[in-house]
């Protein structure tokens, strides 16, 4: 809930809804809850526009109300709602590439829809898609593939209202999903007959965002290690990830430990797939615990070894990845490697123990973290593998070392921290000590980086950033908006003249309406439209990062 | 008080020489403090990566573009109403029409899971409840004595017999319309005309035209 949240928010709706579902909208965000006559005063707006906003907002599951006495009704924006409209595309594309185009039919329509019955949804895909011979959709495939995304829970039954007594305002209770059982024969009645008034369905469903953004971090974990590692290893993680979800809640920091026999099992029957997969699951299981990013970590002997897959884990380093990345695309790469030295934490948690030395690191380092920590390197090292959160209260550098470690010229270097600082990247601690008799009082700076602040730093870049896209996008259309709409309206008299077969001729004279150099114009305008969209989706991608790091308490 | 003295100038608002060259800065490397404010689009230094273009993200790219054209046409995008700048265009029938065509349809919510005061039958209640009271003042007794009061005038002032009967139109259509702006006119017209006060007895003081006020719901004033 920031300021650039609320930009964001706003410039969302806008683009979704209108100026004056925005209006409303800001008012929502920056005021909390509030009942429909003070947005009518604040906005200054005539009450029906603030009562059609509402209703979009309500609709769409933007905002909830709750009653503040027996008439009135606070009304609240969802801003976390409002960002995953960008997300959209995303969830059509997951059903198209994981399910096909009947799932994502049926996931467009109900996202349209907001809320819809079954009978609705089914019924008004399949008279849209009747004359459709390529595609040859059936009322009863559309069922069919229905009923297997309620079953996989992409799709959920929405809340039910109940009204409470002596109160006219319903309040909307979850309710548990239960895979439907529509009538076959009643939608093919309904299809012949050409509407569905004889069917009663008063069962309401929406899309389930949270089973979609499940499946999104599975596959960012997947990909990490597949890069990290190989192919085969990205299929090792998938199986981990596949058992996880049976024994523990599916956004679990840690999961139960799963057994190696069970995965063992797995492999063996995929052989045929990945032979060496097979061959060498306990060598990947090995490479994988010790070197893929703390996915996934050892926790017993028992039964040949039992694992845990860390999402809390996973998601912490691919937060830090993103902030590296992000120093590193900003400030480059010696600044990265400043950012990277002041967080040790980083390199406790991902080095590994090997004898007593940090494999593939320079010696210095692990002396440093055991004189850190006032301990023999060895044990050092041995505990924070065993737990991080050791690490989280240690984890200070001073301005020298970091001049040590990242292998830089003086000058430089305190130049580089200080913009590090600027940015918000990393924070300093002073430590005073007494001031000696007579001289200056000293004061040591160490350095280090609060890692959930440098996350809320890279999320409010994501959000600035989201937000500058949107306006400029804003920008291009509404500066070119004659010209597009001129295309637009020559596109379709063209379409209509080819439709009734007039001639080439006549066709040409209509389609030169638009000179060279409005061509040109517009072209650009597209080009550019294009790179903003592409942009927005790729920022909301690493906004999935960031919120699920967040998603997880933060453990001082 | 100890700290006065101590140092060179006032030890917050300058760095001393020890502290400078802690920072990294050593003697006669101040650079001159940067007077002009930093440009609005400052240039990039680095070229930023590509984005990607793949068939996935151009499919995205589709999608999303089709699904905020299918809201735009949906009546979840609240419009503006019309304005107009003054000048009649020929083309403002048809705009006029194609917006007509749109405002008309109302969202397809389930009304149930919204409060009672979005819900579309709300307004037709309370449009119901703010004419009921309408009647009661316009009642026989009050229709009789305002004739009577009319005969008078029409007796006493036979030159404004014609404005008077415009007046009595009113009456009659204050019964069904409800066009608050042009009574007041003559409610004013009246007060000025001839001084008396029967007229204010007769008319709507506005009071149950009110939008605002007739809500009960307008909350809390904080």
């Amino acid at each position: 809930m920031s300021h650039q949240m609320g930009r964001v928010v706003s410039a969302i709706l806008e683009r979704h809804f209108g100026e004056i579902v925005q209006k409303v909208g800001d008012d929502l965000f920056s005021y909390g809850g509030r009942p429909i006559g003070m947005l009518v005063r604040h906005t200054g707006l005539p009450r029906n526009q603030v009562v059609d906003s509402l209703r979009t907002l309500l609709k769409f599951d933007l905002a909830t109300f709750e009653p503040y006495n027996e008439v009135v009704v606070d009304y609240k924006l969802l801003p976390e709602n409002v960002l995953l409209m960008i997300r959209y595309p995303r969830y059509l594309l997951q059903m198209k590439s994981k399910y096909g185009s009947e799932a994502e039919m049926l996931v467009e329509e109900l996202l349209q829809q907001a809320t819809c019955t079954a009978t609705t949804l089914l019924f008004n895909i399949a008279t849209k898609f009747k004359d459709d011979k390529e595609k040859s959709i059936t009322i009863l495939g559309l069922k069919d593939m229905f009923i297997s995304l309620v079953t996989a829970g992409y799709i959920q039954q929405a809340p039910v209202a109940e009204l409470k007594e002596g109160s006219e305002i319903p309040t909307l209770i979850p309710v548990a999903t239960i895979v439907p059982d529509l009538d076959s024969r009643a939608l093919l009645q309904a299809m012949n007959n050409g509407h569905i008034n004889d069917i009663k369905d008063n069962i309401y469903w929406r899309v389930n965002y949270d089973r979609f953004h499940l499946d999104f971090r599975d596959e960012i974990m997947i990909k990490a290690i597949t890069r990290r590692i190989d192919e085969n290893a990205g299929e090792l993680m998938r199986f981990l990830l596949e058992k996880m979800y049976l024994t523990s809640a599916p956004w679990a920091p840690e999961s139960s430990p799963l057994c190696a026999v069970e995965l063992r099992e797995r492999c063996r029957s995929a052989a045929t797939d990945k032979p060496l997969l097979h061959q060498f699951v306990d060598q990947y299981l090995k490479v994988l615990e010790e070197n893929g990013g703390g996915f996934v970590r050892r926790v017993g002997d028992a039964g040949s070894g039992q694992f845990a897959v860390r999402s809390r884990h996973a998601a912490l380093q691919l937060v830090l990845c993103a902030l590296e990345h992000c120093v590193t695309e900003r400030l480059g790469s010696k600044a990265a490697r400043i950012f990277r030295s002041s967080n040790l934490e980083r390199l406790i948690v991902t080095g590994k123990v090997e004898g007593k030395t940090l494999r593939g690191r320079p010696i210095r380092w692990s002396n440093h973290i055991s004189k850190e920590l006032e301990k023999p390197m060895n044990v050092a090292m041995h505990e924070a593998t065993e737990h991080d959160e050791l690490i989280y209260t240690k984890k200070y550098i001073e301005e020298d070392d970091i001049q040590k470690n990242a292998m830089l010229v003086n000058k430089e270097c305190k130049q580089l921290t200080y913009k590090l600082m600027e940015e918000h990247f990393i924070s300093v601690q002073p430590m005073r000590k007494p001031a000696s008799a007579g001289g200056l009082a000293k004061a040591i700076y160490l350095y280090h980086v609060k890692l959930h602040n440098v996350a809320y730093t890279g999320l409010e870049m994501c959000y600035r950033s989201l937000h500058n896209v949107l306006r400029r996008a804003a920008h291009e259309r509404s500066a070119h908006a004659r010209l597009v709409d001129k295309q637009r309206r020559v596109r379709t008299i063209v379409h209509g003249m080819r439709l009734r077969g007039e001639p080439q001729r006549n066709i040409d004279d209509v389609e030169e309406t638009l000179t060279p150099p409005e061509l040109a114009v517009l072209q650009g305008v597209e080009k550019r439209l294009k790179q903003l969209s592409t942009a927005e989706l790729e920022l909301d991608r690493n906004l999935f990062i960031f919120k699920w790091y967040f998603m997880y308490p933060y453990v001082e | 008080m100890a700290g006065r003295g101590r140092g060179r100038g006032g030890s917050n608002l300058s760095l001393t020489h020890d502290q400078l060259q802690a920072l990294g800065i050593a003697r006669g490397e101040n650079t001159p403090q940067n007077v002009a404010p930093p440009p609005l689009f400052p240039k990039l230094e680095v070229k930023p990566l590509p984005l990607p273009s793949d068939a996935a993200t151009d499919y995205m790219l589709i999608v999303k573009e089709q699904f905020i054209e299918y809201l735009h046409e949906s009546p979840a995008y609240v419009r503006k109403e019309a304005e107009s700048d003054g000048i009649e265009r020929y083309s403002d029938k048809y705009k006029m029409l194609a917006l007509n065509a749109k405002k008309d349809k109302v969202l397809d919510c389930v009304w149930a899971n919204m409060p009672p005061e979005l819900r579309p039958q709300a307004k037709k209640v309370r449009k119901a409840a703010a004419a009921a009271p309408k009647p009661k003042l316009s009642n026989a007794e009050a229709i009789a004595k305002r004739l009577q009061t009319l005969e008078k005038k029409e007796i006493q002032e036979g030159d404004e017999a014609m404005e008077t009967n415009d007046n009595e139109e009113t009456v009659k259509n204050q019964e069904v319309n409800d066009d608050e702006e042009v009574e007041d006119e003559h409610e004013e017209e009246f007060e000025i005309d001839d001084g008396t006060d029967y007229a204010n007895n007769y008319f709507d003081n506005g009071e149950d035209y009110d939008e605002e006020d007739d809500n009960l719901d307008d909350g809390p004033v904080y």
